[in-house]
C-alpha cells in the first residue's frame, strides 16, 4: 500500500517544473489558431447563415445544436472576436487560464455552429487536450506575460504537481496504442487485409499526398502490407517505448519519424503537424530541459558577456531590468547596478554616473557601447523570447520611434515610483 | 493534503472517462450487449478509429453547374474555399457531406448564391468500386439536381 502511495505521488502528485507544460501552451496556441483561423477567413460560406453547415449530433446533445444554430450573424462575429482575443492572450501567456476557457468555449461554439470544417477526429484529440489545459494556470508559469508581471527569477523552474503534465503524456500515449488497436480488431482490417496498399491506389483527389514512392507501392502489395505491419507496430510499441526512461529516447524519434511519415504522405489536419509531435516531447523529462537552461546560462556567465548598467535607485528600473531578466532566458546579459561599480570608466572610457542615470548603458565584449533603446534592441537579439520582437525593432525608422519613447519614459520615471512597481523605499533617490 | 485529493480524484475520473469513451462503442457495448451512452461535449463517437478500416473502393461527390443545358464540373476548392495551413480539407473528402438529402436544400441555397452564373446544379454520388481490380471506373448516380423538385424537397 505504501509503495502503492509512493508511485501515484511520484506519477501525478509530485511537484515538478512547469517549463515543458509552459512550451507546450506555444503549441497548443499554434495548433488551435490554425485550426480555427483560416476557416474565419471565410466566414460567410463557413459560419454565417448563408454558409453550408453540417451538425455533429453524436458530440452535441440536441438542445445544444438548437441553441447555436439559433445564432444571429452578428453572435458569430462577436464569437470571432472573442475567439481571437482570447487566443491572443493564450498564445502570450496572460491569464493563461481564464483564456484557455473562453478559447475552448469558442471553439465549442464554432463546432456545434457548424462541423464541416473544423470537425475532425484529430479535433475531438485537440479538445480533450484543451480540456486538461484549462484546468490549471501552470501553463501561464514561463514564456508568458505573467510570468513578466510576477517578475520572479527563474519562472521555467517553478514547481507545480506534474498531474497535467502526466496525463497528456498518458493521452496521446493511450491515442496511439488504442488507434493500432482499432486496426486490427473492432473493424479494422489492417491484418486482414492490405489497407495501405489501397490508400497508395486512391485516386489522385483523394487523400493520399504525391510522394515519390506511391507509384512504386502502388504497384507493390507486399511492401505495403509490410509498412502496414510496420505503422501497427509503431503504434502499439510507442506508449512502453516512450514511459521506459531507458528506451525513451528511441520512443520519441520513432514518433517523431512517424509523423513525418504521416504529413509527407497524407492530407491530415493542422493537428498532426503541430500538436502530436510537441505532445510527444512532454515526455522529456522538465528537469532535462532546466538543467539544459542552467547549462546554457552558466556557460554564458563564463565566457565574455554584455554587461547591463541600470539605476539601482531607481524603482521603475529595477522593475525594468528584472522583467528583462525574465526574458532573458539564458542570461546572456549580466545586470549591474551602476551605482556599485567603483570605477565606471575602466569599464569604458565613456560612461559617467550622470550618463548611467539617464538611460541603461549596455557595455559589450569589444567594448561596444549602446544605451537605451538601442541598448534593448541589442539585447533582444540575445533573448531568444525577445526574438519575435527583433524584426519590429529593427524595422526602418524604429530607432527615432523608439529612442524617443525611451526617452519619453526615463524622464518621467519618478512618476511611475508612485505605481505599484515602487516597493523598494528608494523610488525617491536620484 | 486536500489539493493532493482533488487532484487524485481528478485523475482517477479524466482517466475513467478516457477509457469508457475510447472503449465505450467497439468494446463495451458489444460485451454487455447494449448500447452504452456517449458522454455529450467530449470524445469521438467511436474511439480513435484513425484509418481503421480502408478498403478497395473509394466514394466522392461531384457537383456540376448548369448552363444553358450544359453540365460544367465545379472545383470542389471553389465551393469550399476555405484553405487551412498544410492540409487540403477536400482531400480530406469534406464534399461528401453534401450528398445526404438532408442537406439537399441548404446546399442548394448554398451554391445558388456562390455560383450565380448557373442557372442549376446537379450533385453526383462517384463509386471507385474497385480500385485494385478496375482502377480506372468510376461510377456515377445522380444524388439530386438543384433546384430541387417537390419530391426532394
Amino acid at each position: 500500500m505504501r509503495r502503492a502511495r509512493e508511485w501515484w505521488y511520484r506519477a501525478f502528485l509530485e511537484e515538478r517544473p512547469s517549463v515543458s507544460l509552459s512550451l507546450f501552451r506555444l503549441a497548443v496556441a499554434v495548433t488551435v489558431g490554425c485550426h480555427m483561423i483560416p476557416s474565419f477567413l471565410q466566414v460567410e460560406d463557413n459560419y454565417l447563415s448563408t454558409a453550408f453547415k453540417e451538425h455533429n449530433g453524436s458530440f452535441f446533445p440536441l438542445w445544444a445544436l438548437q441553441l447555436v444554430a439559433q445564432s444571429p450573424d452578428w453572435l458569430v462575429w462577436v464569437f470571432v472576436a472573442l475567439f481571437l482575443a482570447s487566443w491572443a492572450c493564450f498564445f502570450l501567456g496572460f491569464n493563461s487560464q481564464p483564456s484557455c476557457l473562453v478559447m475552448t468555449a469558442s471553439c465549442y461554439y464554432f463546432y456545434a455552429l457548424n462541423s464541416l470544417h473544423i470537425g475532425t477526429l484529430s479535433f475531438d484529440i485537440l479538445l480533450v487536450t484543451l480540456s486538461l489545459m484549462w484546468v490549471s494556470g501552470y501553463p501561464g508559469d514561463a514564456c508568458s506575460v505573467e510570468s513578466l508581471i510576477r517578475a520572479e527569477p527563474k519562472p521555467y523552474a517553478r514547481l507545480r504537481p506534474f498531474f497535467i503534465q502526466r496525463l497528456l503524456q498518458l493521452q496521446v500515449a493511450w491515442t496511439f496504442f488504442y488507434t493500432g488497436l482499432s486496426k486490427v480488431t473492432a473493424g479494422g482490417n489492417w491484418l486482414t487485409d492490405n489497407p495501405y496498399y489501397y490508400l497508395m491506389r486512391y485516386p489522385a483527389e483523394g487523400v493520399v499526398r504525391q510522394f515519390p514512392f506511391r507509384e512504386f507501392l502502388a504497384q507493390h502489395p507486399g511492401a505495403c502490407y509490410a509498412i502496414g505491419i510496420g505503422v501497427l507496430a509503431c503504434e502499439f510499441a510507442l506508449p512502453w517505448l516512450l514511459f521506459i526512461r531507458r528506451t525513451r529516447w528511441i520512443g520519441l524519434a520513432y514518433g517523431l519519424a512517424f509523423h513525418v511519415l504521416l504529413l509527407t504522405t497524407l492530407h491530415v489536419p493542422t493537428i498532426f503537424f503541430f500538436l502530436f509531435p510537441p505532445q510527444l516531447l512532454l515526455f522529456v523529462e522538465p528537469e532535462t530541459l532546466v538543467r539544459w537552461i542552467e547549462r546554457h546560462r552558466a556557460r554564458a556567465a563564463a565566457r565574455p558577456h554584455p554587461i547591463l548598467l541600470y539605476d539601482g535607485g531607481c524603482g521603475f528600473c529595477l522593475a525594468s531590468v528584472r522583467r528583462l531578466a525574465v526574458l532573458d532566458i539564458f542570461g546572456a546579459v549580466e545586470q549591474r547596478d551602476f551605482q556599485g561599480v567603483v570605477d565606471l570608466a575602466a569599464m569604458h572610457p565613456q560612461l559617467t554616473p550622470q550618463r548611467c542615470r539617464s538611460r541603461m548603458q549596455l557595455v559589450e565584449p569589444g567594448r561596444r557601447l549602446s544605451e537605451g533603446f538601442v541598448a534593448f534592441r541589442r539585447i533582444s537579439v540575445r533573448s531568444p523570447l525577445l526574438w519575435p520582437l527583433v524584426p519590429l525593432l529593427y524595422l526602418p525608422g524604429m530607432r527615432w520611434v523608439g529612442s524617443g519613447a525611451y526617452d519619453w519614459v526615463a524622464k518621467r520615471r519618478l512618476l511611475f515610483h508612485r505605481g505599484r512597481m515602487c516597493t523598494t523605499n528608494q523610488c525617491g533617490l536620484d | 493534503m486536500r489539493r493532493n485529493a482533488w487532484i487524485s480524484a481528478f485523475v482517477i475520473l479524466w482517466v475513467a472517462v478516457f477509457h469508457y469513451e475510447t472503449l465505450r462503442l467497439n468494446y463495451l457495448s458489444p460485451l454487455l450487449g447494449r448500447e452504452l451512452p456517449k458522454l455529450k461535449f467530449l470524445y469521438p463517437p467511436a474511439g480513435w478509429i484513425m484509418f481503421f478500416n480502408v478498403d478497395r473502393s473509394y466514394g466522392l461527390a461531384e457537383v456540376y453547374g448548369i448552363r444553358q443545358g450544359q453540365p460544367v464540373l465545379l472545383d470542389p476548392h471553389e465551393i469550399f474555399a476555405t484553405r487551412f495551413i498544410g492540409y487540403d480539407n477536400i482531400r480530406r473528402n469534406v464534399l461528401i457531406s453534401v450528398l445526404s438529402g438532408a442537406a439537399a436544400p441548404q446546399f442548394c441555397r448554398y451554391v445558388a448564391r456562390k455560383f450565380p452564373q448557373y442557372e442549376a446544379f446537379a450533385v453526383a454520388y462517384v463509386v471507385y468500386s474497385d480500385l485494385v481490380e478496375r482502377p480506372g471506373e468510376k461510377l456515377y448516380q445522380l444524388a439530386y439536381r438543384c433546384p430541387l423538385s417537390n419530391n426532394d424537397q
